[in-house]
């Protein structure tokens, strides 16, 4: 595992210690390899990937198409199991989970920021809200609303997706992502499909989390989004060559 | 509060995807139709074809041996042997002269209990029964006498008239011949009845179980069955419900293709919906749940539109063939609901492979 240099994290203390101490983390992947098997034989789509994000971190995750990012992603979001290595979440390996244990601990410890919003078409904006709610316990349409209304769709709730912009309906997805309180936020590309206006907006709402204590693991090819973020984990070829800790928080300017 | 339950967004998900729902509701409707439009004519088939059949006369001849005539209570034996809903004729034959000195057979009968045994028979006017000297004509007959108002008949160097109140048509032997009321007939002749003809309703079984008790109660007569009517219906009946299977079988196959491409083809356009809701935590149970829950509730409504369908077109081939209205049979609906649940099930499998197999992962990242 690469050092880096030293910066003050969330949980106080310093970030390279923090990535370090497998106690403090709330994802730590240690010797993670992924291989897939296909008509072209064994493709290793991560190999032997080691590192932490502690509670309250915001990381970018960086590389090029086909460098492993997806994989990673799946993987932290316990939609995939690593094929050796141990996944450890919220300090629970999810490598030896069964595949309903998986999708219970997803639902509970993950919220899901997509690229392509992913809102089922049919329901309000509201009702994709209370969906996560479904799947994690009981939907209360009253938390859903003010969910909505944190990221500022207060008057939107009753719509159906095709009746909302790209950016509102990002952030009925991120509202969606926070409504079961999960302790990471995964966001893969969340501004990808937006106007420079709503990336702004999604920018600044996925600031507001961060600095809330909000842990977001985001893949982003957007040096900009990838710039407010505290550290890149650098993929390519399915190797994790580098996770400097960043600089500091900066100022996104469109 | 509002909840968002499992049938409201299942309701939300077959209304949004108005033209699948439908494509798929009518093909459940077009089987249960079938179906129950098949079942319902089977229920009431052995009944209609046994009334087609009767309209065709007598299935069991008894005879007396050679030379001789029946015992004069055969035919009240013959009809409680039978049962109440059997009809029975008694006949007897002479071979006498017309008045143009031509012979020709006589059969003396009642006419009330012919009319209806032999329904099949084209008379153009019925004698009255109790009219004695009244006389029906064979076509052919006809050629053979004088006056057809006076017929003057001589047995054996016994004279009778009859007078002619009607003509009969069969293309049979009864087209040759001369009937007469059976009174009039053995006070003429002498001769009393050698042949009954029975016609008892029910198929083949009963037929053969009609002729073994006739056989054990009047053993002095001969039972023979008329051999091409009792096998042609048994053929017909046992023909009809075979095609009636296979039709049913045929149908339920194509509905079940016709299901099978609409319930993949559901799938597959919502598997990114699906894939979010597997990412959202949703188990492969309860999305397994929910495609089987919507698959049932196509079913279900196939059968309920099925059924009025199918029972209206029973009613409308019962009544263009038989002539005779069929009414809905509930009865048949379990069967309906069996079938159609079974197609649903069936054509739901390959999709639930699909839905099985689904990558959240690659379906949201768009691959």
């Amino acid at each position: 595992m690469n050092e880096a240099k030293v910066q003050t994290g969330p949980l106080g203390g310093s970030l390279s210690e923090q990535t370090t101490r497998p106690d403090c983390a709330v994802i730590a992947l240690s010797h993670v390899t992924r291989e897939y098997s296909g008509h072209a034989g064994v493709v290793r789509a991560l190999a032997d990937a080691s590192f932490s994000i502690v509670a309250g971190e915001w990381v970018a995750i960086t590389g090029p198409s086909g460098s492993g990012k997806s994989t990673l992603v799946n993987l932290i979001g316990c939609l995939d199991r690593p094929t050796a290595g141990e996944l450890k979440i919220d300090n629970v390996d999810v490598a030896s989970m069964s595949a309903t244990e998986l999708d219970r601990f997803r639902a509970d410890k993950i919220g899901f920021i997509f690229q392509q919003f992913h809102l089922i078409p049919y329901l309000s904006a509201v009702e994709n809200v209370m969906l996560a709610q479904y799947f994690h316990s009981m939907t209360d349409e009253a938390e859903a609303r003010a969910a909505l209304d944190k990221v500022g769709l207060g008057s939107r709730i009753s719509h159906l997706p095709s009746e909302l912009s790209g950016g509102e309906q990002q952030r009925v997805c991120i509202a969606r992502a926070l409504i079961n309180h999960p302790p990471i936020l995964l966001a893969d590309e969340p501004t990808g499909n937006l106007d420079a206006a709503n990336q702004t907006i999604v920018a600044e709402l996925l600031q507001d989390l961060h600095r809330n204590g909000h842990t977001i693991v985001m893949v982003t090819h957007d040096p900009e989004m990838a710039g407010l973020a505290q550290r890149k984990i650098a993929l390519s070829h399915g190797k994790v060559f580098c996770h400097p800790v960043g600089g500091p928080m900066v100022t996104l300017r469109r | 509060m509002a909840t968002l339950s499992l049938t409201g967004m299942l309701h939300r998900s077959l209304v949004h995807r108005r033209a699948r729902s439908v494509s798929a509701l009518v093909a459940m409707t077009v089987s249960a139709g079938v179906a129950t439009a098949l079942l319902t004519l089977y229920a009431d088939l052995d009944t209609k074809l046994h009334k087609e059949f009767r309209s065709f006369g007598a299935n069991i001849v008894i005879t007396a041996h050679a030379n001789a005539s029946l015992p004069t209570d055969a035919v009240a034996r013959v009809q409680q042997a039978a049962g109440a809903d059997a009809l029975a004729a008694e006949f007897a034959y002479a071979v006498a002269t017309t008045d143009k000195g031509t012979p020709i057979v006589v059969a003396g009968t009642d006419f009330a209990a012919v009319k209806r045994l032999d329904s099949w028979w084209q008379v153009d006017a019925w004698p009255d029964a109790a009219v004695m000297d009244s006389a029906l004509l064979g076509q052919r007959a006809a050629q053979f006498v004088g006056n057809e108002r006076a017929i003057v008949l001589t047995y054996a160097g016994r004279a009778i008239t009859v007078s002619g109140v009607g003509r009969i048509r069969t293309g049979g032997d009864e087209d040759s011949r001369i009937y007469m009321p059976l009174v009039a007939f053995t006070a003429w002749t002498g001769v009393g009845p050698s042949v009954i003809e029975l016609q008892v309703p029910g198929g083949v079984k009963r037929v053969e179980a009609t002729m073994a008790k006739l056989q054990q109660e009047l053993p002095e007569v001969q039972v023979q069955p008329v051999r091409q009517l009792v096998e042609g219906e048994s053929k017909i009946v046992d023909r009809t419900h075979a095609l009636m299977y296979g039709a049913v079988l045929l149908i339920a196959l194509t509905v079940a293709v016709s299901v099978l491409a609409t319930l993949s083809a559901s799938v597959l356009e919502r598997r990114r919906d699906f894939a979010l809701m597997k990412a959202l935590g949703g188990s492969q149970r309860t999305l397994m749940g929910m495609f089987l829950l919507e698959a049932l509730v196509l079913a279900l409504s196939g059968v309920a539109a099925g059924f009025v369908v199918g029972s209206a077109a029973a009613w409308a081939i019962s009544e263009g063939n038989f002539h005779t209205a069929t009414l809905p049979h509930l009865s048949v609906l379990p069967m309906v609901l069996l079938l159609n649940v079974a197609i649903a099930s069936i054509a739901a499998l390959l999709p639930l492979r699909v839905l099985r197999g689904l990558q959240p992962a690659a379906l949201l990242k768009g691959e």
